[in-house]
């Protein structure tokens, strides 16, 4: 169905190669597999799941699903973040990934927020009730008011008013999608005025995100760290922690997406390596603090810990969970030890950058996936038994068929909208 | 206003799990569910070890972390000092269970009927017949179906919704009645004491002035209604002998 007047449009927009349908139906049928496994989930009631009750000694009663939530809402720092720093601090290089960034943050939301959702047993009293009786003293209701929505909802209003000006170029060329591009214009016109005002309203919304995106992800970090009755939550730098590892795996996550986009669209011209550089180099700071505060934290607990503690850093460290700590340690120092020689040696390559994205990434989930779990199954203070959790095939399905939507998603905007932003006379 | 207190005589309690028992036909709760459960423990190393017994209901805190964390106030501590669970507001988030240092908290992991399937008998078996005589008990307790309190929310009873989370009620549904909770009449050694301790002269004000009493966790600041006499608060040596072997 390529039509001549299509090809005019940049970035391969609505035009589908062979590829590209082969991609599309790999996320959708991942997608279709969490859908069976919620399905499943819901005609069986979450019995379906591994988890649970604590007070029958069986294991636990968050799972998999909530070390996802935490994971997925911590990737999105890096949309906003990026976006932000490049108004605040005029960084010129950091342009090409801005938009895919924003697109990664609001993608990110949307599956931390469903995630939430798949872990309720009544998800859709949750819906109603979380606007009908919702308690701001809960920290619970933190994650839905600031994160998903008023974090979301700002990161939407970001991402629009950044993307008029493309669209308004767009709507200019006569193709299928000319009425969508005419309608997100919404009449904007390459004037100094609007310029102006563009860049105002970005500059004023960045500086309020920020702010906002510390609190939301510290809200996060409440949830478990306002708990006194579990070992191993009730901590004060669960809340920095959780800003600083929601930095790490976001990060890793837009060098990740930059490199396929760069391959992809060959667009290597636009997304250039002083690009990776920063962003690289943000992710090497961001992984240090990291690591610092996990050798603080470790160090805290086994210096002279009570009982019940002893208990939980012994699983972490020796017992059930040591090869998730020791492989996530690894995971977030290796990279951190990469990243550095780099910058020592001042010769970045992307593909080591990309490894130790990913890497960072898998630590991340196995880092969400420590905090949840130990604490319930070997952190209760009364004389129950050690509970043991591990997740059923229906958490698994759905939580791929979560990362099925979200390449869904990201992929289906590459082939509406510019994935980067357009330059002058381009389209 | 009533303030209501329970006492567990730990001197009296012999760890023979009637009040377990008890709950469970009072409540309708499902296999593996607990909302009153026994530690049976043992101290020290063979052959100096001693034996103890805790039974553990809700301990209906008065600072109750899962009061506070609840994101729709389903759980909720009424005047008279009982913390419920309102059934038909509860999300499911299962919050108020990882807040609990209790572990008191039991989640409605499948549908309440296939969850009651494993006891629901046929009452015109003819086997069954020569012993009840034909007289068939209610399947469900029909006070659990009403709504109790000043406040009118469904709380009391188990098996109402899936996903919904439950715990011990005090018995709300005889409380209102005047009466104590099931397991504190069952209980055969009067290990279990309950009654409205704001009454300076009720017979649990006297009994809890008079002797000296410990709560749960009293470091945590929960403040429970539960209170403990004679014996100890478990240790970190406390071993549990046995534990339930049922898996939802």
């Amino acid at each position: 169905m390529t039509t001549a007047t299509d090809t005019q449009l940049p970035q391969g927009i609505g035009r589908l190669s062979r590829g590209w349908i082969a991609f599309f139906l790999g996320a959708a049928v991942l997608f279709a597999f969490g859908i069976v496994g919620y399905i499943y989930e819901q005609g069986q009631g979450m019995v379906a799941t591994g988890m649970r009750d604590l007070g029958a000694m069986q294991g636990a009663t968050w799972g998999l699903y909530i070390a996802m939530v935490v994971y997925f809402i911590g990737v999105s720092f890096a949309g906003v973040t990026v976006a932000a720093l490049i108004r605040l601090f005029d960084i010129e290089k950091l342009k090409g990934v801005a938009r895919m960034a924003e697109v990664l943050t609001i993608v990110a939301l949307v599956l931390g927020a469903l995630a939430i959702l798949v872990d309720l047993g009544q998800p859709l009293r949750g819906i109603v009730n979380l606007f009908r009786y919702g308690r701001p003293q809960s920290p619970f209701f933190g994650t839905f008011s600031l994160v998903v929505s008023g974090y979301l909802f700002a990161s939407l209003v970001y991402l629009y008013v950044t993307s008029r000006p493309d669209a308004a170029r767009l709507a200019q060329r006569p193709s299928r999608l000319q009425g969508l591009y005419r309608w997100i214009a919404a009449g904007w016109e390459d004037t100094p005025e609007q310029r102006a005002k563009d860049r105002r309203v970005t500059f004023w919304l960045a500086i309020t995100i920020l702010p906002l995106l510390v609190v939301a992800h510290s809200t996060l970090g409440f949830v478990f760290g306002l708990q006194v009755g579990r070992p191993g939550w009730f901590s004060t730098l669960q809340a920095p922690a959780f800003v600083t590892l929601a930095g790490v795996s976001g990060i890793g996550h837009i060098i990740v997406l930059a490199a396929i986009v760069a391959t992809v669209l060959k667009a290597k011209d636009r997304i250039r390596l002083d690009a990776f550089i920063w962003l690289g180099r943000f992710l090497m700071v961001l992984l240090f603090v990291y690591l610092y505060f996990t050798i603080v934290e470790l160090l805290t607990t086994m210096y002279q810990p009570t009982e019940h503690e002893k208990v939980l850093s012994d699983a972490l460290l020796r017992g059930e969970y040591a090869w998730i700590f020791w492989g996530s340690l690894a995971g977030l120092a290796i990279p951190a030890l990469m990243l550095a020689w780099m910058a020592l040696t001042r010769h970045w390559r992307v593909s080591w950058l990309v490894v130790a994205s990913i890497l960072v990434n898998l630590a991340a989930i196995g880092k969400r996936y420590l905090i949840v779990v130990p604490s319930q199954t070997h952190g209760q203070l009364l004389p129950y038994g050690i509970g043991s959790y591990s997740p059923s095939w229906v958490e698994y399905a759905v939580v791929i068929g979560l990362f099925g939507l979200g390449a869904l998603a990201i992929g289906a905007f590459m082939k509406l909208f510019p994935i980067i932003e357009l330059e002058e006379g381009e389209a | 206003m009533a303030r209501y207190k329970m006492v567990v005589d730990l001197d009296r309690c012999q760890g023979c799990r009637a009040c377990m028992e008890a709950c469970k036909v009072e409540n309708n709760t499902p296999a593996g569910v607990f909302w009153m459960y026994v530690f049976r423990f043992e101290q020290g190393e063979f052959p100096d070890t001693s034996i103890s017994f805790l039974p553990r209901p809700c301990q209906h805190c008065n600072n109750a972390p899962c009061v506070k964390v609840c994101p729709t106030g389903a759980r909720y501590k009424r005047e008279d000092g009982l913390v419920l669970t309102d059934f038909e507001r509860c999300i499911g988030c299962r919050y108020c269970e990882v807040a609990c240092p209790y572990g008191v908290n039991y989640f409605n992991w499948r549908k309440p009927d296939h969850a009651f399937d494993d006891y629901k008998m046929d009452f015109s078996d003819p086997d069954l017949v020569a012993f009840t005589g034909g007289v068939v008990p209610p399947y469900r307790n029909p006070d659990h179906d009403v709504k109790h309190g000043p406040e009118g929310r469904l709380t009391s009873g188990s098996g109402h919704f899936k996903g919904v989370m439950e715990k011990c009620t005090f018995c709300v549904h005889r409380v209102e009645k005047g009466l104590v909770p099931a397991c504190v009449d069952t209980c055969p050694v009067g290990a279990l004491r309950f009654g409205d301790a704001e009454d300076e002269n009720s017979p649990i004000s006297v009994f809890i002035r008079e002797h000296e009493s410990f709560q749960l966790l009293e470091e945590l600041g929960t403040d429970p209604s539960v209170i403990y006499v004679g014996g100890a608060p478990p240790s970190t040596e406390s071993r549990e002998i046995e534990r339930p072997m049922t898996r939802v």
